[in-house]
């Protein structure tokens, strides 16, 4: 009982990467919970879908402080260059996936 | 908690940089050129402090000034060049002064007594009668101490240039040479052409 609430609690990451060869992943399948249809093919990952958690989080944080990176440094407790370079080297990373 | 109070201690820029850093580094200054007035050690250069011969405070403060501006400058013309983020000057300057923070203790230090007496020692003499100069041994134990303080200042102007630059790898290990030992070669002529030709 204890360890299904466990198993529950435990947050699953969405797969970016083939865990036996490294390739990056597609979509192949989705399926709608509400009446079970199910959708197949090859359906390549949004960009932002295949940034870390943490990489993901800064996006909407960004996104919700209206791009102002003053606010960010403010709302993290860092300073303004730290902002700049964590979004800078964000930046490097979606050309690189691009 | 402790481990981010140390990382802190490294690299204090994550968390304090422009502006907020600058006005510390400012107030810091001002402590540090009253120090060094106080204490008689001049800066020679950017890595370099001792007794001098002109004893004016404009002098003192000329000094401080050119230790902090030539590295900044360094650091903020290679980041122009070797960076691509936009920084700003506000960054450079003031994480540049406010690295140079740990220098007070050094200039505390410096006004102790065996310090004081380390200075007027004449070093050419033998090391036997050397070793036996009054003050001599504590003075070179404090002047250990200070060494620490000055290679804290060195790790965070790594951490200034780093972070205001925001350079990694072999562009920020360059810079960060050019930086500091262009910066104490510029900072020698400068300070003697300041300070000693007028």
């Amino acid at each position: 009982m204890k360890m299904k609430q466990m198993n529950n609690e435990i947050k699953r990451r969405l797969p970016l990467q083939c865990p036996a060869c490294d390739a990056p992943l597609r979509v192949g399948r989705m399926f709608c919970e509400q009446c079970d249809t199910e959708v197949c093919g090859t359906f390549e990952l949004p960009v932002l879908a295949k940034l870390t958690d943490k990489e993901q989080q800064f996006v909407i944080d960004f996104i919700k402080s209206s791009g102002s990176l003053k606010d960010m440094a403010k709302s993290m407790g860092v300073s303004y260059p730290t902002v700049r370079n964590i979004l800078d080297d964000l930046i490097d990373k979606l050309n690189k996936i691009e | 908690m402790n481990r981010q109070y140390f990382y802190g201690l490294i690299n204090p820029f994550e968390r304090i940089a422009g502006l907020e850093a600058l006005l510390w580094g400012l107030a810091g200054m001002v402590v540090s050129t009253a120090l060094s007035y106080y204490s008689g050690w001049h800066y020679h250069r950017l890595l370099h402090f001792g007794p001098a011969p002109n004893p004016a405070w404009w002098c003192y403060a000329v000094e401080h000034l050119v230790v902090w501006l030539i590295p900044a400058a360094l650091f903020y013309l290679g980041g122009l060049l070797l960076s691509r983020s936009r920084i700003r000057m506000v960054d450079v300057l003031g994480t540049v002064v406010f690295a140079q923070l740990p220098l007070i203790v050094m200039n505390l230090l410096n006004l102790l007594p065996p310090m004081q007496k380390l200075a007027q020692i004449d070093v050419n003499m033998p090391p036997a009668t050397l070793l036996q100069q009054p003050g001599f041994v504590v003075g070179v134990w404090l002047s250990l101490v200070a060494l620490v303080f000055l290679i804290w200042t060195l790790v965070w102007m790594f951490q200034a240039l780093k972070v205001s630059c925001n350079l990694k790898g072999y562009r920020l290990g360059i810079l960060y040479c050019v930086g500091i030992f262009g910066g104490d070669v510029l900072c020698r002529y400068l300070i003697k052409g300041l300070c000693y030709s007028m």
